[in-house]
């Protein structure tokens, strides 16, 4: 079984697509060979190892939180549901199917990235190496079978009401630390920049500080490192690795069978306490009211949405706490335009989210702009307003002299990310599994990547122009806030109605494509088509 | 002419001279498909109509031009005298739409669905007495909590019913209304629509439901091909067989033969 399992799993792959597999590919091996050369400058004493095991951490972490242990949307994983058929016994199926998971562009840049090890034990001889060439195999197996354990958990509790904030906090931190996390080195680099003081701290970077390296090699991740590198206990860590890279597995193989014994249950929406009453929305009219009670209700209440909400809340935050133990604490009131920002590329798909639930809007007459305005408002008050009220708040607790600066690019990010968000959910949309079959997290609900990062850019540019003018023109307050509300009024007065237009021009595409989940329909060219 | 109801309402009064739907020469191609062919129906107002057909014949394609949720390839729609693509907004505010295997806003109970679309429309408040009725006597009242998310298919339909006549349109275009729903569930949506149409209301719908079509429409057309083969009051196209018999017959049933592996 295991053997045309293999074969199946390699026909998933040779099937295609690559698209995604082969930027993974050549993304990871080009990171793989930095950390070998980094290995190799280290082998010679130019800098120190212990930052060959930094990298090593890092990469650790991308298979337990990361997109190493599952990537999002690959058709190359053995589909659980087609399985579920077969008349084998789930632990013993699990076990064949254990194996093929061995198989994928993860475990092989990972094992490019671990013969740094060896190369870092070439000068200490070659019993050392032989001792590198263990610990490579063991510390994948280890990694592996951690990340896919992560992940299986991960998919067990997306099943269940706590899954929303899961997916939340998981995501909120990667983001956080992807944008943020560069904050504490450069405040290391350049401690007194909030005081004008450009001054470069060089630090001895070759060596780094002896608690870090020894709570590093305390973690799995180091195991394999600290058999090389110290040496002190090759053997010992080697059987750990084995022990609990087998021990992973075997939790593995009982989470796999378990899943493949019973159907994925549906788990409880999260329903009103009380059937709600329509909210009187101030300063908007009745139908646009209409539609900002729903979409509120179902930014609360949607898998997919509630999940998105929670990051784009969270990942500022966490930014902010990151900033916050550093001594760039003056960089604080810039997390209130990344918030945003983040509110921006979270409400980039929410038509597709929809899904064919859009055949209301085109039939019923004045809804598409009823429509267009609501999601604006319900953007305004669940994204655009917090994030000038965070700004604000973070100004006058840090009393940061960029404080001004970040409360206009909030306003300017807030009204591009409003108006701009709509647009590109029409012109852009990911389409997925259709509203009415997503019950929890886990099932798909398209990859707006692509859409995010087209929104990515062009709100972060927005929240950078009040700045820029206001520098070019001499810091003059009152052009930075004039820029501030030229762009808000010229974005928000123009953009709706173009959105208003394309829906009314393609809408029914628009249905077909997430009736059919094709958006080939959709293309330029297919526009033309009669 | 202008009356009013009981809730208050003001409602144009029908002319029925004027056709409640008319199509005329409709054509839908995807493609090399041809999925319609030239298909055209007149339907006077008051009448519970039915088009029956093969899957695949242009049944769901037609139903979907007539709501305006698909531009035709040539041809033209009229509801109520208003031209589908000169007059669109006028056209669909005449018009109820229950689609089959559509979404909906899905994370809203059935009276949020029900508030919801009463606000999108701009109904005045007489919309409340009617949702209720509505929500009790399709059963749907007694789900409160309930959101649409987690409704059966039988609830799913009565809810896009309810959702339809909210507005009290004077046509109701339905696709597949008794598809894959119990007994029970058919015959609390075969009830409304016959309060319906009594009380002035045209019906439109396609099913492959034949006794349901037989006992309630009084005309019906039997599509192929995208093509009306045949079209008239149900009694004229049943000519003396059951509409099931003179169906398989229009349309031609290929021989089955016998399975010898099952013996």
């Amino acid at each position: 079984m295991t053997r045309t399992l293999f074969a199946l799993k390699l026909r998933l792959f040779r099937n295609g697509p690559h698209n995604e597999r082969g930027f993974s590919l050549v993304a990871g091996l080009v990171l793989a060979a930095l950390v070998i050369a980094g290995a190799a400058v280290a082998a010679r004493g130019v800098i120190d190892e212990g930052w060959v095991l930094v990298a090593l951490t890092v990469w650790g972490g991308m298979w337990l939180f990361g997109p190493l242990a599952q990537p999002r949307h690959d058709p190359s994983v053995i589909s659980r549901e087609w399985l579920r058929g077969y008349p084998i016994p789930a632990w013993r199926l699990a076990r064949a199917l254990s194996w093929t998971e061995m198989l994928g562009v993860g475990p092989l840049i990972t094992l490019v990235c671990l013969s740094s090890l060896v190369v870092l034990a070439t000068p200490r001889g070659p019993a050392t190496v032989a001792i590198a060439v263990a610990a490579v195999p063991a510390q994948l197996y280890l990694l592996i079978w951690a990340g896919k354990t992560v992940a299986a958990s991960a998919a067990w509790l997306l099943q269940t009401g706590a899954g929303m904030t899961l997916a939340a906090v998981q995501t909120a931190v990667m983001l956080s630390l992807s944008f943020a996390g560069w904050v504490p080195v450069a405040a290391w680099l350049l401690p007194r920049l909030g005081d004008g003081d450009t001054a470069l701290t060089v630090p001895s970077a070759v060596r780094l500080p002896t608690s870090l390296t020894d709570m590093l090699t305390a973690l799995p991740t180091g195991w394999g490192y600290s058999a090389v590198v110290p040496r002190d206990s090759a053997a010992s860590n080697l059987v750990m690795l084995l022990a609990l890279g087998a021990l992973l597995h075997l939790v593995w193989i009982a989470l796999t069978a378990h899943a493949l014994r019973r159907s994925p249950r549906r788990a409880a929406p999260q329903r009103p306490a009380t059937p709600g009453r329509g909210l009187p929305w101030p300063f908007t009219a009745p139908r646009v009211s209409a539609v900002a009670a729903r979409e509120l209700a179902t930014w609360t209440r949607d898998p997919a949405r509630g999940v998105e909400l929670r990051t784009a809340w969270l990942t500022p935050l966490f930014m902010a706490l990151i900033i916050g133990v550093t001594d760039w604490s003056w960089a604080l009131p810039l997390a209130g335009p990344a918030a945003a920002v983040f509110g921006a590329m979270v409400a980039i798909n929410t038509y597709a989210l929809d899904g064919t639930a859009l055949w209301q809007l085109l039939t019923t007459p004045g809804a598409i702009k009823a429509d267009v305005y609501g999601r604006m408002v319900t953007w305004a008050l669940l994204f655009g307003l917090p994030s000038v009220v965070l700004t604000a708040v973070l100004w006058a607790v840090t009393a940061s002299p960029l404080g001004g600066v970040a409360v206009h690019g909030a306003i300017s990010a807030a009204a591009v990310g409003c108006a701009v968000a709509p647009l590109l959910a029409v012109v852009m949309p990911a389409v997925g599994a259709d509203a009415r079959d997503r019950v929890y997290p886990g099932q798909q609900a398209g990859d707006p990547t692509g859409g995010q990062m087209t929104i990515f850019p062009v709100v972060l540019l927005a929240a950078g122009i009040p700045a820029i003018i206001g520098a070019v023109t001499g810091d003059r307050w009152w052009v930075t806030a004039l820029a501030t509300v030229l762009l808000a009024t010229a974005v928000l007065s123009m953009t709706p109605t173009l959105v208003v237009r394309l829906l009314h021009q393609r809408g029914t595409r628009l249905l077909d494509a997430m009736a059919s989940r094709d958006t080939a329909t959709l293309r330029p060219s297919a526009l033309t088509k009669g | 002419m202008i009356r009013a109801d009981r809730w208050g309402n003001r409602r144009t009064v029908v002319d029925p001279s004027v056709p409640a739907v008319e199509v005329v020469e409709l054509t839908q191609r995807f493609g090399p498909v041809l999925a319609v062919d030239r298909l055209s129906l007149s339907i006077p107002p008051g009448m519970f109509y039915g088009i029956v057909g093969p899957n695949g014949a242009g049944k769901t394609t037609t139903l979907t031009a007539v709501c305006g949720l698909r531009e035709p390839t040539s041809g033209s729609i009229r509801i109520a005298g208003h031209d589908l693509r000169t007059d669109r907004d006028t056209a669909l505010a005449q018009l109820g739409v229950m689609m089959d295997g559509l979404s909906l806003p899905e994370r809203l109970t059935a009276t949020e669905l029900l508030r919801y679309s009463a606000g999108l429309r701009g109904l005045d408040d007489g919309w409340q007495a009617r949702a209720g009725d509505l929500l009790e006597i399709l059963g749907l009242d007694v789900v409160p909590r309930t959101l649409i998310v987690e409704y059966s298919t039988g609830m799913r339909k009565k809810i896009n019913l309810a959702l339809a006549m909210l507005h009290r349109p004077r046509v109701l275009v339905l696709d597949e209304p008794f598809e894959a729903i119990d007994p029970v569930s058919a015959h609390s949506i075969e009830q409304v629509l016959k309060q319906y149409v009594g009380a002035g209301g045209t019906v439109l719908l396609s099913s492959h439901i034949m006794d349901f079509v037989e006992r309630n429409c009084r005309r019906v057309a039997v599509v192929a091909g995208g093509r009306v083969l045949v079209e008239g009051p149900v009694a004229e196209v049943t000519a003396g067989s059951t509409l099931n018999e003179r169906f398989v017959e229009l349309v031609g049933a290929d021989p089955v033969r016998h399975l010898e592996w099952l013996g």
